[in-house]
């Protein structure tokens, strides 16, 4: 496992049904789990147990999800991972932008939050800039280089595109909220122009996947961000 | 009531009177002055039935002062020879009072009648949508209660093949059953008006791919075809919104027609707004079931049974008109269905920037 022998997972929920299968799932994947079923008990035993990962669910009995998170960043840059409900499209953004690095919308199946689980993990023993080569499908990208290539041939990017590859490749796997990558390559002054990503996602779709309209690697959250998903 | 229509009560007034009193001077070589009274009392009838108070009393003075001045002697004075003529007056006045109160009061009848008309709507779509929840819930929870009993009860007497089984259509129920359920909150939602629109600015091709990778496990037997023109203006909606309603076309379409048919997501970009078509080519709808599929999407009509299909086509529609679209369905030539809608387009925003590479 990426994070030491035995990674240390917290469960911060307070149904215990969900608490029940959740840790089944993560006990039989080799975890060692942690469960809180309050925010406050939650991040209490952050500080004490200091997990390798959270998972935090955004409606909790006592204090906000989103404020749990706040107190775990303020302190840690341990991966979280958010559990929110359908309609709570806005706490999750709002969790997102508060430092959670993904989320999984209930009901979910829980192979897919293993596979968050694991690609948050990898992304925490990685160093923070991130790979300095991107492989996804037939594209590679060389972000030090500033080279693409996409089935053998050269493309071309420009400095932005390589930017934006980038910002998503220091999150591979993992949700980038739409004020994070507009902040991250164009600046604070462009946080809310989101046509800007519809347009500069479009052009490395064009040029970097198999068939733009079914993108296998940059996959599009809507209403949340985007995702650059790699091959294992 | 505003200024306009208020005018436009005063401007009857005058044009009632004057109309009373040409008739009076055309009837007064022949008629008795009486029968002149009785125009105007037409005069006041006519004005107290179509406009408020105000308007009523209005017609009724002018009446009295020019029946007065032009037909009760002495003419051409206000003076009254004959007290009788004060009870014309009177009478007039009181005339143009109770008319315009009863008017009044059939309005606000009529308006309560229509108040309770809407209730009765609104009370009739949520019957509409609890007959479907418990229609469409009760299997999926019939076979989740089954399955994993049977899994909990006697789980180490199955093989692993059966239990996998078991497992799998307890997930895959629940699954739908979840949907279920986000899709009647959604169209009580939209029903009460509890949505707020988050627009913002949004490629539909991006749309469609989340739409197609969502949906992936129910489209897997349709083929399915997205043609997009590469210079599709952007659009500014509520993009989660707007997926829902693609998403739900598309699961009806694939629902309704046979595994291995075609199914088209079209989208064009027009003068004032994005056209968004989806179309089957299924053949296999009967003029009845076309008609009630039809009247489910015009009229966002919910029904009782499969009322799972009715909710998303509602949905689909009720979520484009709060964007200001429209939302119709046609049939396709040769055998099919067409369901379209549109979302307006506003002005394009200022694009980024950028200096040639390198």
């Amino acid at each position: 496992m990426a994070a030491g022998p035995r990674a240390t997972v917290l469960v911060v929920e307070d149904e215990p049904e969900i608490r029940r299968f959740l840790g089944a799932a993560l006990g039989v994947e080799g975890y060692r789990v942690v469960e809180s079923a309050t925010g406050r008990r939650g991040f209490l035993d952050a500080g004490t147990h200091k997990p390798d990962l959270a998972i935090v669910d955004l409606a909790l009995p006592d204090i906000d999800g989103v404020e749990v998170i706040r107190r775990i960043r303020a302190w840690s840059p341990m991966p979280i991972i958010v559990v929110s409900a359908r309609i709570q499209e806005r706490s999750k953004i709002e969790a997102l932008d508060a430092g959670a690095d993904d989320y999984v919308t209930k009901p979910f199946a829980v192979g897919e939050l293993l596979a968050r689980v694991r690609a948050a993990l990898r992304h925490a023993v990685r160093p923070a800039s991130g790979a300095a080569i991107l492989r996804f499908g037939t594209a590679v990208v060389d972000l030090e280089q500033r080279r693409a290539r996409r089935a053998g041939q050269d493309v071309h990017l420009t400095p932005i595109e390589f930017r934006l590859l980038a910002t998503l490749g220091k999150h591979l796997g993992m949700v980038v909220t739409h004020r994070q990558l507009l902040t991250q390559v164009w600046g604070p002054t462009h946080a809310a122009d989101t046509h800007y990503l519809r347009i500069y996602m479009k052009q490395l779709r064009d040029k970097l996947e198999r068939d733009p309209i079914r993108p296998m690697h940059l996959i599009t959250e809507t209403g949340v961000g985007y995702r650059l998903i790699a091959d294992d | 009531m505003d200024v306009r229509s208020r005018l436009v009560g005063y401007a009857w007034a005058i044009g009632a009177v004057a109309g009373a009193t040409l008739a009076g001077l055309a009837m007064r070589p022949r008629f008795d002055v009486v029968n002149v009274a009785m125009v105007f009392l037409l005069a006041v009838v006519v004005v107290a039935l179509r406009h408020a108070r105000g308007p009523a009393i209005a017609t009724a003075i002018l009446s009295v002062a020019a029946f007065d001045y032009l037909f009760v002697p002495p003419r051409g004075t206000f003076t009254v020879d004959d007290v009788q003529y004060l009870l014309t007056f009177a009478i007039m006045l009181a005339v143009a009072m109770i008319i315009s109160r009863l008017v009044e009061s059939v309005r606000r009848q009529a308006a309560q009648q229509a108040a309770l008309e809407i209730d009765a709507e609104t009370e009739r779509i949520r019957s509409a949508l609890l007959a479907s929840i418990s229609h469409d819930l009760r299997t999926p929870l019939a076979v989740m209660a089954g399955a994993s009993s049977s899994l909990a009860e006697s789980g180490e007497r199955l093989d692993a093949a059966e239990r996998r089984a078991l497992a799998t259509s307890v997930f895959r129920q629940a699954r739908e059953l979840s949907e279920h359920v986000a899709k009647v909150l959604q169209m009580t939602r939209l029903e009460t008006g509890a949505i707020r629109l988050d627009r913002d600015w949004a490629a539909l091709g991006e749309i469609v791919a989340s739409v197609l990778a969502r949906l992936a496990e129910r489209l897997a037997h349709h083929r399915v075809i997205v043609e997009l023109p590469d210079d599709l203006p952007l659009v500014r909606v509520d993009a989660t919104l707007v997926e829902q309603a693609l998403g739900n076309l598309l699961e009806n379409g694939a629902r309704h027609t046979p595994p291995d048919t075609v199914l088209r997501v079209r989208a064009a970009g027009r003068s004032t707004d994005v056209l968004v078509t989806v179309e089957d080519y299924s053949g296999g709808l009967d003029d009845a079931d076309f008609a009630r599929l039809f009247a489910k999407f015009h009229h966002g009509a919910v029904e009782g049974a499969g009322g799972g299909v009715g909710l998303g086509l509602a949905i689909c529609r009720a979520i484009v008109r709060l964007h200001g679209g429209q939302a119709w369905a046609d049939r396709v030539p040769g055998g099919g269905t067409a369901f379209h809608f549109t979302l307006p387009l506003e002005t394009a925003p200022a694009m980024p920037q950028e200096a040639p590479a390198d």
